[in-house]
């Protein structure tokens, strides 16, 4: 059967801090203690079903900060991670790997090096490789993708990138408009045409969600295979767990989990595991 | 919420097969959550000492089994698991690498400790399912699989891959799920277990499995 359908966290990183990105404009939110405080990732991850974490920060990045940050976020947290922001190195990608993350996601080096997703996957798999485009609506009211954090414009359509990118390397690709990104407004469902007629990789649609209603929306999508949302106010506490009750309520077939599971066994077969 | 550590596996010495290239910081994790004793190592000296053997992967198979044969790792999990009758978990492109051979960048042969061979989904076989096969699915369990015990009917399971092994005339099958065909989700044998889904991505389902694993 068709997997089931993914709800995504996406966290973004900024030189120690997590942000709020409005139309790609950063807003500090707090630090990791903040972040832990307000999102128990080792709990709320029974409502998603994968987190993405981005490194935004910038200019210089520090690899090294960033890992550290993702192995403390991810710690007891076992759901797939996805993670990256400026990579454009196999070795990069590596380290990432090495720190938590399952998948690399990919986005500028995907213009600025034609091999390099080739490279990623005949290295790590091609499941392994997340294609990530911000996409806007121009001026001239085409659709252009964006790379470099949105500063830089790609020259020619988005369908275009977009149909060659599928056609690339990577293992799924991670649709974001960058005209929604932030705006709480929903998703901006018209990114869906550009994919071409046929996709045989998983669509991931990001960029606008505010609440449950938006997110189902992109979930009733047939081209779509999982939701994400950066939204980090929208959804502080209860918010996504609640999200996720009414996704399932009206339909959307999400894993469902036994979060007592272990916890019961251990007690019905005592402590050393035996069973009896 | 403080996470919570459970007691339960405080003897079990696990060794995670590190060749550099498996999502090998998700599996301590899951381990430790376990309160498990992790060690990691590419030393083949350790490799076939251990009693209790784990083989990560994220990756090409070719590359992997370069990677086993440069460390000369091949030789020692073949040695440590056929004839120290010590117990291995292959997960994802481990439990590929258990295999006979793949058909992944080239013919590659494999550790050969499962009999079955690995080749991608055809597009004949999934129809309209998209490659690679990624998210959470269900998977059907054996009653006798050692691996499923305790775990609810049809668990949801993480899987991320584009190559799988068949379940047909495999005696060893565990469990399948259907994605277009049937494939085999998870086998057991002996002292030779391996999922194609990720036990470490998968929630309080993986933790179970991944105990059952430890206390089998």
């Amino acid at each position: 059967m068709m997997p089931k359908k993914r709800l995504i966290f996406t966290l973004l990183y900024n030189n120690g801090s997590f942000m709020l990105s409005r139309n790609f404009r950063l807003q500090n939110v707090g630090n990791l203690e903040w972040l832990k405080k307000n999102y128990d990732f080792s709990h709320i991850s029974y409502s998603i079903d994968e987190i993405i974490v981005l490194d935004v920060t910038r200019g210089e990045k520090k690899l090294d900060d960033f890992c550290s940050a993702l192995k403390l976020l991810t710690d007891g947290c076992f759901v797939p991670i996805a993670a990256g922001g400026g990579i454009n190195q196999i070795e990069s990608a590596r380290m990432l790997l090495r720190s938590g993350a399952d998948k690399v996601v990919i986005n500028s080096a995907l213009y600025a090096n034609d091999g390099f997703a080739r490279d990623l996957a005949s290295e790590f798999g091609q499941q392994c490789v997340v294609g990530s485009m911000d996409i806007k609506l121009s001026e001239n009211g085409q659709y252009q993708t964006w790379s470099e954090n949105g500063m830089k414009c790609e020259a020619g359509p988005a369908k275009y990138w977009v149909e060659r990118i599928i056609n690339d390397s990577v293992g799924e690709i991670y649709l974001n408009s960058i005209d929604r990104d932030g705006t709480g407004q929903g998703f901006n469902l018209e990114l869906l045409d550009l994919l071409p007629d046929l996709v045989s990789k998983p669509v991931i649609l990001a960029g606008g969600a505010g609440n449950a209603t938006h997110l189902l929306a992109g979930l009733e999508d047939l081209r779509v295979d999982a939701v994400a949302t950066a939204n980090l106010f929208n959804f502080v506490g209860d918010g996504l767990k609640e999200a996720r009750q009414s996704l399932v309520a009206n339909g959307i077939v999400l894993p469902v989990w036994d979060v007592q599971l272990l916890e019961r066994h251990l007690n019905a077969t005592g402590i050393n595991g035996e069973q009896s | 919420m403080e996470a919570k550590v459970y007691r339960c596996m405080s003897n079990v010495k696990v060794t995670l097969i590190d060749y550099g290239m498996g999502n090998i910081w998700s599996v301590i994790s899951a381990l430790k959550y376990l309160d498990c004793n992790v060690i990691v190592s590419s030393d083949p000296v350790v490799i076939k000492e251990a009693k209790t053997l784990l083989l990560p992967g994220v990756g090409s198979f070719r590359k992997a089994m370069e990677s086993l044969r440069e460390l000369h790792l091949d030789e020692a999990i073949i040695e440590s698991v056929q004839n120290g009758g010590n117990k291995i978990l292959g997960i994802c492109l481990g439990m590929q690498l258990l295999g006979s051979k793949s058909s992944e960048d080239g013919e590659t042969v494999g550790l050969n400790l499962i009999p079955a061979q690995v080749e991608e989904f055809s597009m004949k076989d999934i129809g309209t399912n998209k490659i690679p096969h990624i998210g959470f699915n269900q998977v059907t369990s054996l009653d006798e699989a050692k691996l499923f015990r305790g775990l609810p009917e049809k668990p949801d399971f993480y899987f991320v891959h584009s190559y799988r092994m068949l379940p047909s005339n495999l005696s060893g099958k565990s469990a399948t799920c259907r994605y277009g065909t049937d494939f085999l989700a998870a086998y057991e044998n002996d002292n030779i277990f391996a999922t194609q889904f990720h036990p470490e991505k998968s929630q309080t389902n993986g933790l179970m499995l991944l105990r059952n694993f430890l206390a089998a």
